[in-house]
């Protein structure tokens, strides 16, 4: 044993404390002094006017695409296909580690195309490129306004107004899927139109044995926000979430229909309606138990319809959350698949050009609908495939169709703030499943972080 | 072990001298002017070690504690924050809560192994050189030679709902007690430790086991002749014997469960709740994540400052027997 | 020495309990990328069909190849330049012992439990003012540095155990410090200095940290932070993850077993003094 002995011990602490005071005369200069203070305002060069290409020579475009989800890959390689000098270098990571690592991805690794969480830090800080000499160029401000508002932020940093600073893959939307075998088996042979309705099959479920929802909730990634969101909208309407979500002055998301969201969810866990583990389960190990038969119902988006009419082909379908009253406005959570271009890449217009291309061209179109299972962006007469009317990608269209008319879109609550997701709503939605949450105080504890959040 | 030599008091080489003539007086003095020489000559030799470390270490140290009192997000300029950063670590249940859970962390990184790696080192320490002995000796330091990474993978999938642990309690019967271990609240952070616990156990039993292979075999049977059973002698031999070695295996574990963020990154990201988020994983989040480079700074220093406050008492504690 | 037969078997059994809780993690790593890719295998079960292929898969998709060159590169930069100037300067320390030398010691000293964790922020931001972020040298440099309290420390500790007559004799005989430091001293350091470079061997193939702070791209990591990057993509696909696993791990393990004797010995010695 030869550690340091007792003469060093003190002048160790004498060390410390000398380091310290380095520290206060270093304190001078504040750190990021010499930063620039605004990036966002640099768009990249090429001709004003005309449409930007790929041109002819190699480009090799920097992708960083979500792990798990086939649409972007799919995308891609036919787009090579078509633009043979366009190659991607890809790289991939699940949802929470891209949200963890977007800041410092787009700054010092910028890639040309990315898939992003919720824009509005990222763009407030200049980190993402502003596509509105691309939505000029390409006329993607004449499609539906409300494809785009999501992605647009503001000088303050509040989203639906302002710069373009992404765009979608396709649009994608969030409703139930359920196992129609074991739907039968428990007496459900049409889509519930009422919640007391479904509440009555989840207990049929329960009854009968099954497993009612396997739904992911582990990790990083509270995915009962997924039904809770969805009881919002049973409870009440849209826009007060959305005016939330994006950040509009004094929105709150502690009201009294979402507390009673949040209640019914709460009675749903405490009858036993959700699989035991949610709490360490991760998404795709949900979507390995439904697809196997372990659970009837999931809360999940369209983006795996396709995925599902291979995998369960006929025996899944998919329902829009039913309102609290027969006939009520149904709403969904519906957002484009965000991808964006980091203010530093290196070949902007290509990039915007593949994008346009994504919502454009006939043969992407299909891919994204039998692939991604979702609407393509893009103009409201613009081409859309055939689909087979027995397949739960005929349903979710048709779902997308029917929120479109009842003006049910609504943005995803864990996209409100940038770090709201993985540090609010999840570890409290997590703490509710164990019973350490309640219903207040969860939307008391969420409000609060986004108000600490959007504050500063 | 060379270690009990380095312990002693700085070598006598001048001492030896002394025993010579005193016809060395001459060269004597001119290996002083040497040394002034060598004098300049270590300082070159010192000079690249403590470039790279004051480069690198110093000056992060002392960037660290120089941002802990700003307000930064990383990108636009920084505002002063005085104290401001410490104030919300300590008024954060999420930040107080690392830091506790840190703490209890040492109960499964250091007191399991140390405890255990007692017994067994006693156990076994009359056949330490059998056969099953020495292969033990390669097998259980498997999990010291993997990175940490690995055995956080291999354990949240032994841990799993239908892991081989859950596994193991229904076929004895114990159905009731199994669960997803990493995603219960009241399991998670013991679930973690536990990983922890097999990372260390091997290293702590081990390095027991060579200080008590040191152990005079006359002291034990000296007490066998006075009717000392084998639970006295553990505590009234063993035990004080290998002291020093308790004290090694303490500071070691005691730093990897303060510090642990490996195991933790991978297996549970520090959920659910925040009920297995540590300082290293925190410092991370804010950091890079949250963008909150001021209270992570702020974090970090209390980190340090916590390690060396729980290490230096340590020393101690050893150390105080010795004279 | 008198054993009875029951402490005999006592111990026996313990240590094999041990041994089986050792090696079950391992085992139930190997079986479970066994099977079908994409499935959730319920505990230690035997697959229907061995799926072999993962492992090609895992290969392939993990880059392995380019993995094991990025790993080898890495260490290349860290361990010979860290032993090299901790050597010089434990040395230095240990035997030239220059007036002030003790003050020097106790800035390492200070490092010797410092945290990563601690000092990652400002590094981060430093090593980007540098522009080396997403390479290698983002590894290596504070690598070096953060070994230098240790590699200082213990090289210090056997320069001064080196009975000081063997270089008071080589001086008499006319020996310069090269030649003194050179001939003598390092021939007669071996064990020291081998035992030091298996600790910053094994220390920088498992660095997480910083390869997952530093290096975003897998290829310029270390294994560990390799390997951290295939969970990130393939931990959706058990089967697959633990086939990458066993993968990333098997380098470590073979170099282990042949070495283990050597290795063993280092990381006692290395944690009685670290």
């Amino acid at each position: 044993m030869s550690r340091p002995g007792g003469w060093d011990r003190r002048r160790g602490i004498a060390a410390v404390l000398l380091v310290g005071g380095l520290a206060a005369v270093a304190a001078c200069s504040p750190p990021g002094a010499g930063a620039p203070t605004q990036g966002s305002s640099s768009t990249a060069g090429g001709t004003a006017g005309a449409a930007p290409t790929c041109g002819d020579e190699d480009v090799t475009l920097q992708a960083y695409i979500e792990t798990g989800f086939p649409l972007p890959k799919a995308l891609m390689d036919e787009f090579t296909k078509q633009h043979p000098n366009v190659t991607f270098d890809i790289r991939e990571d699940q949802f929470a580690v891209i949200t963890q690592n977007a800041p410092r991805v787009l700054v010092d690794d910028p890639p040309d195309l990315m898939r992003l969480p919720q824009v509005s830090e990222l763009a407030s800080d200049g980190l993402l490129l502003d596509l509105d000499r691309y939505a000029a160029a390409f006329g993607w401000d004449q499609w539906p306004a409300s494809q785009l508002e999501q992605m647009r932020v503001d000088e303050n940093g509040r989203r639906g107004d302002g710069p373009l600073y992404a765009m979608g893959l396709n649009s994608s939307m969030t409703g139930v899927f359920y196992n129609k075998e074991q739907a039968a088996q428990i007496g459900m042979t049409t889509p519930p139109t009422t919640l007391a309705e479904f509440d009555g099959y989840l207990q049929a479920a329960k009854d009968a044995g099954l497993v009612p929802v396997a739904q992911f909730n582990g990790g990083a990634t509270g995915g009962l926000a997924f039904p809770l969101q969805n009881l919002m909208t049973s409870y009440g309407a849209p826009t007060p979430i959305n005016d939330w979500i994006f950040q509009k002055e004094g929105a709150s998301i502690d009201t009294d229909t979402n507390l009673q969201a949040a209640q019914h969810l709460e009675k749903w866990i405490e009858a036993g309606y959700f699989a035991d583990d949610i709490n360490s389960m991760d998404y795709s190990m949900m979507m390995s138990r439904f697809i196997g038969g372990k659970s009837v119902f999931i809360f999940d988006g369209d983006w795996e319809s396709g995925n599902l009419d291979k995998q369960m082909a006929g025996n899944v379908g998919f329902f829009l959350m039913p309102p609290a009253t027969e006939g009520g406005a149904q709403a969904a959570m519906s957002a484009p698949l965000t991808y964006g271009v980091s203010a530093k890449a290196a070949n902007p217009d290509c990039a915007a050009f593949f994008l346009d291309w994504a919502a454009t061209n006939e043969q992407a179109r299909t891919i994204g609908v039998e692939v991604g299972g979702s609407r393509p962006m893009g103009p409201a007469d613009a081409f859309m495939p055939e689909v087979d009317a027995d397949t739960v990608t005929a349903q979710t269209l048709a779902a997308g169709a029917k929120i479109g008319e009842d003006n049910g879109a609504m943005d995803f609550i864990a996209n409100a703030t940038g770090a709201i997701y993985a540090k609010s709503w999840t570890p409290n939605l997590q703490k509710m499943v164990a019973g350490q949450q309640t219903p207040e105080g969860l939307l008391k504890a969420v409000q609060a972080d986004y108000e600490s959040e959007i504050g500063d | 072990m060379s270690d009990q030599r380095l312990a002693r008091p700085r070598p006598g080489g001048r001492g030896a001298a002394q025993h010579d003539s005193s016809s060395l007086e001459g060269r004597r003095r001119a290996l002083r002017a040497r040394r002034l020489r060598r004098g300049w000559v270590a300082w070159a030799l010192l000079l690249p070690a403590a470039a790279f470390y004051g480069v690198f270490v110093i000056q992060s140290i002392v960037r660290t504690v120089q941002y802990s009192f700003y307000d930064w997000n990383g990108v636009t300029a920084a505002t002063w924050a005085g104290f401001g950063n410490y104030v919300e670590i300590v008024r954060d249940p999420e930040l107080g809560g690392s830091i506790v859970n840190a703490f209890e962390l040492i109960l499964f990184f250091s007191v399991i192994p140390v405890a255990l790696g007692l017994v067994t080192a006693a156990t076994i320490r009359k056949f330490a050189t059998s056969r099953l002995a020495l292969v033990s000796r390669t097998v259980l330091f498997l999990p010291q030679i993997i990175p940490l990474v690995a055995a956080g993978i291999m354990w949240s999938w032994l841990l799993s709902t239908d892991g081989l642990v859950n596994q193991v309690l229904r076929a004895v019967g114990l159905g009731a007690l199994a669960r997803p271990w990493l995603g219960d609240f009241d399991t998670a952070l013991p679930a973690v430790g536990v990983i922890g616990a097999w990372v260390l156990f091997g290293l702590c039993m081990l390095l027991l086991l060579a200080g008590m292979s040191k152990i005079d075999p006359s002291l034990y049977e000296a007490a066998r002749i006075d009717g000392a059973g084998v639970v006295r002698e553990f505590f009234s031999i063993t035990v004080p014997s290998v002291r020093q070695e308790i004290g090694v295996c303490v500071t070691v574990t005691v730093i990897a469960a303060l510090a642990s963020f490996d195991i933790v990154y991978i297996s549970t990201q520090g959920g659910p709740g925040n009920s297995t988020l540590v300082p290293g994983l925190e410092i991370y989040y804010l950091a890079f994540f949250e963008r909150e480079i001021g209270t992570a700074s702020a974090l970090a220093v209390a980190l340090m400052v916590l390690v060396l406050a729980v290490v230096l008492p340590l020393q101690r504690l050893t150390r105080s027997g010795d004279s | 020495m008198i054993v009875s037969a029951r402490e005999r078997w006592t111990g026996r059994v313990l240590l094999t309990v041990l041994m089986l809780v050792t090696v079950m993690p391992f085992v139930s790593l190997f079986v479970t990328a066994l099977h079908e890719p994409g499935t959730y295998p319920a505990g230690l079960a035997w697959p229907e069909t061995l799926h072999w292929s993962n492992f090609v898969t895992a290969f392939q998709s993990a880059q392995m190849g380019k993995l094991l060159v990025s790993s080898v590169l890495i260490e290349l930069g860290v361990v010979p330049v860290a032993l090299l100037i901790g050597t010089l300067a434990g040395f230095a320390l240990g035997h030239l012992r220059p007036p002030g030398g003790r003050w020097v010691f106790i800035a390492f000293l200070l490092g010797l439990t410092l945290p990563y964790e601690g000092i990652i922020v400002p590094l981060y931001f430093q090593i980007r003012e540098m522009g080396l972020l997403n390479t290698r040298w983002a590894i290596i440099l504070p690598l070096i540095a953060l070994y230098m309290p240790f590699a200082v420390f213990w090289m210090r500790a056997h320069f001064i155990t080196m009975p000081d007559d063997v270089s008071e004799a080589a001086r008499i005989d006319g020996a310069s410090t090269w030649q003194l430091f050179w001939r003598i001293h390092l021939p007669l350091s071996m064990p020291a200095l081998s035992s030091l470079g298996i600790l910053m061997f094994l220390w920088t193939w498992n660095q997480f940290l910083l390869a997952v702070v530093l290096v975003d791209d897998p290829t310029q990591r270390t294994m560990a932070g390799a390997l951290g990057a295939f969970q990130g993509q393939w931990g959706t696909d058990i089967p697959l993850l633990c086939a990458g696993s066993l993968l990333i791990l098997t380098p470590t393990l073979v170099i282990f077993l042949l070495f283990q004797r050597r290795f063993v010995t280092a990381l006692l010695q290395g944690s009685v003094k670290g």
